[in-house]
């Protein structure tokens, strides 16, 4: 049987974990409670799991360290520290429907209209905002407000809303009209440049300088000139071929690219530890 | 019932800190038994998501389940005899038995805390007192609505 290809193994990954987070809050209804919560901070059958930022903005309004919490935001740091952000790209039902987006703009939108921000490089703007949210918190705010920008938390808050409570959110149109945006500036502009939770988890990868990534070998690299496939597989505009920290910074390694090159070079691949000179 | 008067569930943590210490993962509104407790589903990003009790639609039963699970620690896991959520207040002008018409004991028999929180003033007039946990029940069973639950964070 052929191997199923990196992107089919993560959309289904995706797909599974979206569609559980619309099963879960159902069975909760029914008071079936062996998996539940969200995804600032999950029970799964005994297994704490964290939003990281969450449970920082919680321990230091408090002064305050619950060891469920620790665990939980533990557990998924490191998963980000060995393996990089693949939270955005396997996990995170926002990143789905985001990529889905993206996909749809690059079908339906003309050609030649390219986007309003390709090129510019998302993390700095990202801890810019991240670091402006933070301070806000800080000085204003008791509850942990950046929760409130979590997209998968409000992903399967809304579910809870709906099968818990009977209440339809209208977060939903917050969620949707992100996407349009995002849809008509053919650009993940959310998880480029706005979503903070993203941060601790990129900062936690950056950590370990043999963290899974994405290397390329450019002896086999076939394409010489123009837009290569692995950088049009990018949807998050990156291009795979210029190896440099900032990339880096951004990838989520989520294998489009390696995907993409199969057919040409396979000049990219996964690797752990340091990129190939 | 208006929003800004909502309950706390049983073992919450005075207001400010309770509010620093919620996740809003909503685990709580997941395993309550009796479907009482709700996630804040308004636009105040300071409170949206935070645990809520409506007394007048569904009241807290004091199982404590909720605050035996909370991750963080909003809710502190307390014998139900420490739950302070609120406290009933009783309008006389409006009971059943303090005017005299039926000798109505709905409140007394349906509260958690029988005999320490509603006591029967000479075996027949009903009185809430200082050990009240604030819970509702007696707010949700009252048949004249003379009972109303206010939060410990407006009780003065």
């Amino acid at each position: 049987m052929k191997k199923p290809s990196i992107k089919t193994c993560r959309r289904f990954l995706q797909v599974f974990i979206a569609l559980a987070f619309v099963i879960i809050p159902y069975l909760n209804s029914y008071r079936i409670n062996l998996f539940r919560g969200n995804f600032l901070c999950f029970h799964a059958a005994g297994l704490p799991l964290a939003d990281p930022l969450a449970v920082l903005q919680v321990s230091v309004k408090n002064w305050y360290l619950s060891p469920k919490l620790l665990i939980g935001a533990g557990i998924v740091l490191s998963i980000a520290f060995a393996l990089g952000t693949v939270f955005c790209s396997w996990i995170c039902p926002y990143g789905l429907l985001s990529e889905l987006v993206h996909g749809l703009s690059k079908k339906l939108l003309p050609k030649k209209f390219k986007g309003f921000v390709t090129k510019r490089k998302g993390f700095p703007i990202k801890i810019i905002i991240f670091g402006l949210g933070f301070l806000g918190f800080l000085l204003f705010s008791t509850t942990p407000v950046l929760n409130q920008l979590s997209m998968p938390a409000w992903y399967s808050r809304i579910f809870q809303f709906i099968f818990v409570q009977h209440h339809i959110s209208l977060a939903i149109l917050f969620v949707f009209s992100v996407l349009l945006v995002e849809f008509f500036a053919r650009n993940r502009i959310w998880c480029r440049y706005v979503c903070p939770q993203a941060v601790l988890l990129v900062l936690a990868k950056l950590l370990n300088s043999r963290r899974l990534r994405v290397v390329y070998d450019k002896n086999k690299c076939i394409i010489k000139k123009g837009k290569s496939p692995c950088e049009r597989a990018c949807t998050l505009s990156l291009d795979p071929k210029t190896l440099n920290p900032s990339l880096e910074t951004e990838c989520t390694n989520c294998g489009d690219c390696i995907v993409a090159c199969k057919k040409m070079g396979q000049a990219l691949e996964y690797r752990f530890g340091l990129s190939t000179e | 019932m208006s929003s800004k008067r909502f309950l706390r569930p049983p073992g919450a943590r005075p207001e400010r800190e309770f509010l620093a210490r919620c996740l809003q993962c909503g685990q709580c509104a997941q395993v309550c038994p009796f479907y009482c407790i709700y996630m804040h589903t308004g636009f105040n990003p300071f409170i949206s998501g935070t645990p809520q009790i409506d007394p007048r639609k569904a009241p807290c039963h004091l199982c404590m389940h909720c605050s035996e699970i909370c991750p963080s620690n909003a809710l502190e896991n307390v014998p139900k005899e420490k739950v302070r959520m609120g406290r009933a207040e009783l309008d006389r002008t409006k009971c059943h038995t303090w005017q005299g018409f039926i000798i109505c004991r709905s409140c007394f028999e349906r509260c958690p805390l029988k005999g320490r929180a509603i006591v029967l003033e000479k075996g027949i007039y009903p009185a809430i007192t200082e050990k009240c946990a604030g819970c509702g029940v007696c707010e949700h069973v009252c048949p004249k609505k003379a009972i109303v639950t206010i939060p410990t964070r407006f009780v003065t």
